[in-house]
């Protein structure tokens, strides 16, 4: 076969010129630096590495909580907070005795609020919580504090979700919840909400005023209804749980709904009895990470024999190789912490894979349930040590991070 | 010179650093180790594998870029991307085949038709929809055989081969290499019509097929039709991670969350690099897993080490595009929803000029390249549910206006219209059933990457810059002595397939400069 495209000679002549023409190209371009990268400067500014925060100010929301007004720390590099979507969560990074430690906190106010120049987180104080303690302590106004950029998917989607969404907040839980009524009336989205709080008592309803302020605003769309397990004479709202009862009363038919979730992990596992008689699809309902384990000899099949026992873990990290105690009972992230490694975490509910890691020998528990591993991953031996228990020593290779 | 004399204490020295460790740093890595040079890939996100990765939402696992490998083949009949893995590199995936080339639908035309894998069933299926070009198409796609082989030769010759050779055995490779696909369709006399099922494969490439280099389209259309396509079972983050396991296998180094941002040089050579962090470290050869242009313009320290002439290269070059896909995780089957295909390319009509032209505006994507994973692998996510993801491109500069407070809005409206366009296109409803969705955008490309400007692919493969002019120019277009490149932007093009084979390219020119040196200090 013989092919011409131009004709025999043009076409082999073309074939030498190839190299003098792209060098004739390459000669008569300008030799000006390229100085700027918009599509990168946004990708930043949406997930910066890092961001320095100020505490602007301080405000007692119950007698065990406080929300924590956070501005940019011009003088550290940050000049802007970054956007975020409402339902996300900011990983704080803090010292506790000299012990770099990081935790994920929900963004309590809107996205527009980041953008006049605020975010705002609200933390309840729990008992014997060594870094709440710690906190209620440490944190005052005018303080520096490091985070990073907003993380997370407990937000709503307009194409996932239906336009009628039930929350369930329990406790402190209410925090994204704030984020998300204030986001609707700021951007006037599409979107009922009703809204159905469970704390104990009156005196530990968070922002309740402000939550009731909110509904009134937009009555036909925002609904709150608070429920109190152990409130005292004075209390004339529902009393109890969350249950599918609450929903009932309070919703009704409950087809074209999607729930969102938050609160502590024993209203994970009520709700997760109470709603199963309702057969949502898993699409439907949607729930905020878990967050650290408080107990895990909770679930039945974590071995009890090594309840007592303290393993030793091997981590290189960088260029250095250490050798930690682990405690079996002890996520192999809080035993890094605690060794003063300042492991990568974000989530800290096994979800995101920030703080993966790679397995060399061992045994290791994984929490069953939120195992967020990547396929290849387990094929390959990585696991995300913020959701594994150590059940031999370990050797395990970690990242360094800054 | 002040300057120079502020480069550092050098904390550690390997033979070489490769920065990045996308497909084509994690293969340059693993191919120097295996070779047994003292080797360090630098990453400065947590993962390896750039694009080649993949990420969880609730019940699903997703693929964030890849569509179908190239030049893999079955196990008898291997492509030289197995060929380097298996055999040179000893990394085993576990690869799935694809089903069929892809389906066609192009909506203003009414047509919709199924390609099928096969040299001659794929020309069959195109004389029975376009009467009459069996003996057209079969010239062209033997002109693509022939750019195959020479470049097989060329490989074989280590990119010097014999001007005769070529000349006697490969004419109407050289007389088709400086043309667009395009122009060499026309030249066969292929029609119009037969061309829409020629050059649906265009979008892997992103540039018109007026522009496209005819032996890089040709040699890619044939290794998919001949050799079929693979994905690896457990997503690309399956390929990567074993990539990276081989590396320290064989004694290499990989460290992550380490972002490099300098390469120190001196009198025109590397001496080393320093990393975000403070640390240097002391190599006379990197491979830059990223493109020119952000090495050039960001990297190469000091400033005054960048000769003029590189920032031309640079800037002569026409940059690819960007992409923007929405990943669906979807709680019906395949079956259910009526999704019978694995990949779908959907456009108005095959005028890609036209659909070139879109990718510049903030518009909905018009052009939808769209893969239903468990049509290859059936249990890639739980019974009863399906991965369905929707891949458009944009060239990057549509991108740049956008600000913070309109982007999250923006990815919705754009992802409304984007699967509303292939609900009507594939008569399917998918809307209903999603459990989980995740859009990425240029930015999101950026983020995980730092990719320039968020972009997949590496510089347009016209003719003038196309893979001859390309290889045939690799000694004058290296402007810094010590320094390689790898990955999409390198010599061999976008792709994964390329990008992979980068890696080998970049780390045997590098063993050579190694193996000369010693023998010159010897």
């Amino acid at each position: 076969m013989k092919v011409s495209v131009k004709g025999h000679f043009r076409d082999l002549f073309a074939f030498k010129r190839l190299v003098p023409k792209r060098r004739k190209r390459i000669l008569g371009a300008p030799d000006t630096p390229v100085t700027s990268d918009a599509v990168n400067a946004l990708a930043r500014s949406l997930h910066p590495e890092a961001m320095h925060l100020i505490i602007d100010d301080i405000r007692d929301e119950t007698p065990t909580t406080k929300t924590f007004r956070l501005v940019a720390d011009k003088a550290a590099g940050t000049t802007d907070l970054a956007f975020f979507r409402a339902g996300q969560y900011l990983s704080i990074k803090t010292a506790v005795e000299g012990i770099a430690i990081s935790r994920p906190y929900s963004i309590s106010s809107s996205p527009r609020e980041a953008l006049d120049g605020f975010y705002e987180i609200t933390i309840r104080k729990k008992a014997g919580g060594f870094l709440t303690e710690h906190i209620w302590n440490t944190w005052q106004t005018g303080q520096t504090l490091v985070s990073s950029g907003p993380a997370g998917f407990f937000y709503y989607d307009t194409l996932r979700d239906t336009n009628h969404i039930v929350g369930f907040a329990g406790g402190s839980g209410i925090t994204p919840f704030r984020s998300m009524l204030k986001d609707i009336l700021d951007n006037d989205i599409d979107l009922s909400f009703t809204l159905l709080y469970g704390t104990r008592c009156a005196d530990d309803i968070i922002f309740h005023h402000e939550l009731k302020a909110l509904a009134r605003k937009a009555p036909e769309r925002l609904k709150v209804v608070v429920v109190c397990s152990e409130p005292d004479e004075s209390w004339k709202g529902p009393r109890g749980f969350l249950t599918k009862d609450t929903l009932r009363n309070h919703v009704g038919d409950v087809t074209d709904t999607t729930f969102f979730i938050c609160g502590p992990p024993a209203m994970y596992a009520f709700l997760d009895t109470e709603l199963a008689e309702l057969q949502r699809p898993v699409k439907r309902i949607r729930r905020e990470a878990y967050g650290d384990i408080l107990d895990i000899t909770r679930y039945d099949d974590f071995p009890r024999d090594v309840i007592e026992t303290t393993f030793t873990l091997t981590v290189h990290m960088g260029r250095e190789t250490r050798e930690i105690p682990a405690a079996a009972t002890e996520s192999v992230l809080v035993a890094m912490e605690r060794a003063n490694l300042a492991p990568p975490s974000q989530c800290r509910s096994g979800e995101c894979g920030f703080c993966r890691a790679l397995l060399h020998t061992g045994t290791i528990y994984v929490v069953p349930g939120n195992d967020g591993r990547r396929a290849a991953d387990k094929k390959f031996n990585y696991f995300h040590p913020c959701y594994a228990y150590p059940l031999s020593d370990l050797e395990i290779t970690v990242p360094k991070t800054d | 010179m002040a300057e120079r004399s502020t480069v550092p204490r050098l904390d550690r020295s390997f033979d070489v650093v490769v920065i990045g460790a996308g497909n084509g740093g994690l293969a340059a890595g693993a191919q120097l180790a295996v070779k047994g040079a003292r080797v360090l890939v630098l990453e400065q996100h947590n993962l390896p594998g750039g694009f080649a990765s993949s990420f969880v939402r609730g019940r699903f696992e997703f693929e964030p870029s890849l569509h179908e490998l190239c030049d893999v083949g079955p196990p008898d009949n291997k492509g030289s991307v197995r060929e380097f893995l298996e055999d040179d590199l000893g990394v085993e995936v576990d690869f799935v085949s694809v089903p069929e080339a892809f389906r066609l639908i192009l909506t203003d035309d009414g047509l919709d038709v199924r390609m099928p894998f096969g040299l001659d069933a794929y020309i069959d299926a195109i004389d029975r929809e376009v009467p009459g070009s069996r003996d057209v198409v079969r010239k062209f796609m033997d002109l693509s055989r022939e750019s195959l082989d020479a470049l097989g030769y060329i490989a074989e010759a280590q990119g010097n081969p014999d001007r005769k050779v070529l000349a006697k055995q490969f004419t109407n490779f050289l007389k088709t290499a400086p043309y667009s696909a395009d122009a060499v369709a026309d030249a066969v006399g292929v029609s119009e019509d037969a061309k829409k099922l020629l050059f649906p494969y265009w979008c892997y490439l992103g540039l018109p097929v007026s522009r496209i280099n005819f032996t890089l389209f040709g040699a890619m259309l044939h290794k998919y039709i001949t050799k079929g396509a693979y994905i690896p079972r457990h997503r690309s983050h399956e390929l990567t991670t074993a990539l990276d396991a081989r590396i320290r296998e064989c004694g290499g180094c990989i460290e992550y969350n380490t972002r490099v941002e300098q390469i120190l040089v001196e009198r025109g050579r590397v001496v080393g690099i320093k990393t975000a962090r403070g640390d240097t470290i002391a190599t006379n050869r990197v491979i830059a897993n990223t493109s020119p242009t952000t090495v050039y313009n960001m990297m190469i320290h000091p400033r005054d080490e960048v000769p003029a002439i590189a920032y031309k290269y640079v800037n002569a070059r026409i940059h690819g595009v960007s992409s923007f896909v929405v990943y669906l995780g979807l709680d019906a089957s395949p079956d259910e929803l009526g999704l019978d295909d694995y990949g779908y390319f959907i456009f108005p009509h095959m005028n890609t000029d036209a659909l070139y032209e879109s990718l510049q505006r903030l518009d909905v994507p018009i052009a939808n390249a769209a893969i239903c994973l468990n049509r290859a692998i059936p249990n890639c996510s739980p019974p009863g549910t399906t991965i369905l993801s929707m891949t458009t491109l944009y060239r990057p500069e549509a991108w740049e206006g956008v600000r913070p407070e309109e982007y999250f809005a923006l990815k919705s409206r754009l992802a409304d219209g984007f699967i509303a366009m292939f609900e009507e296109a594939t008569h399917t409803r998918v809307r209903d059933h999603i459990e989980e969705i995740e859009v990425a955008t240029p930015e999101t490309f950026a983020r995980y990457t730092r990719t320039y400007k968020g972009i997949i692919y590496g510089y347009e493969p016209e003719s003038w810059d196309g893979l001859m002019a390309r290889l045939m120019s690799l000694k004058e277009d290296r402007f810094i002595e010590g320094l390689e490149f790898a990955g999409g932007f390198a010599s061999r093009a976008h792709g994964y397939s390329s990008a992979i084979l980068s890696g080998q390219t970049a780390a045997l020119l590098t063993m050579k400069a190694i193996r000369e040196k010693a023998e010159v200090a010897s």
